[in-house]
């Protein structure tokens, strides 16, 4: 990973009515890294998403990406980009051959045939290329949604919720293609709100709550803050109550104090988002 | 070489066109309504009419060909534009891509104009089988031409205007279908009530209607030409404006 910076955030705004979706954020993303963006529903994630891929203007702050200004260099910057929305946005009438045709005249991608070709072998859709989208499953259709992204070859990939509905195994395909474009340097943006992706994808990850950037780490150093062991009880009002340590015999000797019930266990991402929020993810 | 900008939004929507096109439902509605009114108005009311010296069909058929492009070409922008920003965020793709705005209208209102054009042409057949002072001049095309390219435009506006599909009937029950009955479609425009006459001079189908008659260009088909580009201009520029500032 290299340490320029390629996506730069200062204090952006954007709020729908008298809702403030995403509040003053502030980040950075080097080039080569998995940026992960943890957070609940309606945390802001897929808002902050939008103002970084010019879908929706901030109503406060800046950002760029390589340096273009994502309200002044709109066109500049759709250029370096390629997204993967949240909604399965393909034609659904036209093959998954058709869609990557329309996709590629758009960004008037050169040997587009040959790239087309390769980019569905990839994925593993070479053989439903002449299928409509229509008549493919939705893991099939998110593979395509990230065909799509790829074919461009893009210097940042936004993935908004990309492994949404898709099972264990073409997630985890998903994440070596996700690896195989950061290796390669790209930088990758991907919003979450599975622990176990952000875990095993990202290199650091901003943890988003209410519109505000409650914490940004890498997932060992966030885990770190909080303590690497949590011990787990139900309380006699029946809710589940967690305490932190740093170490594992800490969290046992604290473990043996409690009446009964008691989980020690390692730390994950979500400990981190409650004990920092007081919310749980879902 | 690279294709231009438009060429990808158009081929979009040229290939569900033609997807649609082979499925006998689609021809048979495109042609349903202009049926119907050549039934109903030409041949039983209009058998006992002259205008001007012609036949009543003949009258008509000009007035119907305008209705039926401008019908066709707005309702398939005004309904794919919209359903594709709202429902299917397709549109989202053409946002995002690195063409200009104009390309994307210019898309749009050739698919649009594709559409109309093929509408158009069903009742030009009934028409040249039908009607026997009917005939294709050159203001028939110009009026033609331009009527699907300002409808067409006008369908983007009002697909990026609107915010929900249903919102879409609201624009053709105001504007499209009182210009379709009022614009001197089914009769002519010095007939028409003289309060409402200066509204209607205003709405674009009239001019259309007025053009699509002539046999050849005089001083009114030229005003009337020259109205219809600045109805076209002035859509395309809405249009163009709403893309420009599309803002989720």
């Amino acid at each position: 990973m290299c340490t320029e910076s390629v996506i730069v955030v200062e204090n952006l705004i954007r709020s729908y009515r008298d809702v403030r979706a995403v509040d003053g954020v502030s980040l950075t993303v080097k080039r080569g890294e998995i940026f992960g963006l943890l957070g609940p529903n309606g945390a802001g994630k897929s808002t902050l998403i939008r103002m970084l891929t010019t879908l929706t203007r901030p109503h406060g702050g800046r950002a760029w990406i390589m340096g273009y200004d994502v309200v002044k260099e709109r066109e500049k910057i759709r250029r370096i980009i390629a997204t993967v929305p949240q909604e399965i946005n393909l034609d659904r009438e036209l093959t998954a051959r058709e869609n990557l045709e329309i996709y590629a005249l758009l960004y008037r991608i050169s040997n587009r045939r040959e790239k087309i070709t390769a980019i569905l072998k990839r994925t593993g859709l070479l053989e439903r290329q002449h299928s409509v989208v229509s008549e493919f499953s939705g893991g099939m259709q998110r593979r395509l949604l990230l065909a799509r992204a790829l074919l461009t070859s893009p210097e940042v990939l936004f993935l908004d919720e990309p492994s949404l509905g898709l099972d264990p195994q073409i997630r985890r395909q998903m994440w070596d293609l996700v690896r195989g474009e950061a290796a390669n340097g790209r930088t990758v943006v991907i919003t979450t709100h599975y622990i176990e992706e952000a875990e095993a994808l990202c290199h650091r990850v901003g943890i988003l709550n209410r519109g505000r950037l409650v914490a940004l780490d890498t997932p060992s150093s966030l885990k770190v803050s909080v303590g690497n062991y949590v011990v787990e009880c139900i309380n006699h009002e029946g809710r589940l109550v967690q305490h932190f340590y740093h170490s594992r015999e800490e969290a046992k000797y604290h473990a043996y104090e409690q009446p009964s019930n008691v989980t020690v266990r390692e730390t994950n991402l979500e400990d981190v988002f409650v004990k920092l929020t007081g919310e749980r993810i879902e | 070489m690279t294709a231009p900008g438009w060429v990808p939004i158009f081929l979009k929507e040229y290939i569900h066109f033609r997807r649609k096109l082979f499925k006998l439902g689609y021809i048979f509605s495109a042609m349903v309504a202009p049926v119907i009114y050549l039934i109903a108005f030409g041949l039983g009311l209009g058998s006992r009419v002259m205008m001007g010296g012609t036949d009543y069909l003949s009258f008509l058929i000009p007035g119907l060909v305008a209705m039926s492009s401008m019908h066709n070409s707005y309702t398939w922008v005004a309904g794919m534009v919209n359903l594709s920003r709202l429902y299917f965020k397709t549109f989202q793709i053409f946002v995002q891509a690195p063409v200009s705005s104009s390309a994307i209208l210019v898309g749009e209102i050739l698919a649009g104009m594709v559409k109309g054009l093929f509408a158009s042409f069903l009742v030009i057949l009934i028409g040249c089988i039908a009607a026997q002072g009917f005939a294709i001049t050159m203001p028939f095309i110009l009026a033609l031409l331009m009527n699907c390219f300002l409808f067409s435009a006008l369908g983007v506006v009002v697909g990026m205007l609107t915010r929900s599909h249903e919102e879409t009937a609201t624009y053709s029950n105001f504007l499209i279908m009182p210009m379709a009955f009022f614009c001197g479609t089914f009769f002519p425009l010095d007939r028409i009530p003289a309060f409402l006459k200066s509204i209607i001079y205003l709405l674009p189908l009239t001019h259309t209607n007025i053009l699509i008659r002539k046999g050849a260009m005089d001083k009114e088909g030229w005003l009337s030409l020259l109205l219809l580009l600045f109805f076209g201009a002035l859509f395309f520029l809405w249009g163009k404006r709403l893309i420009d500032g599309y803002d989720e």
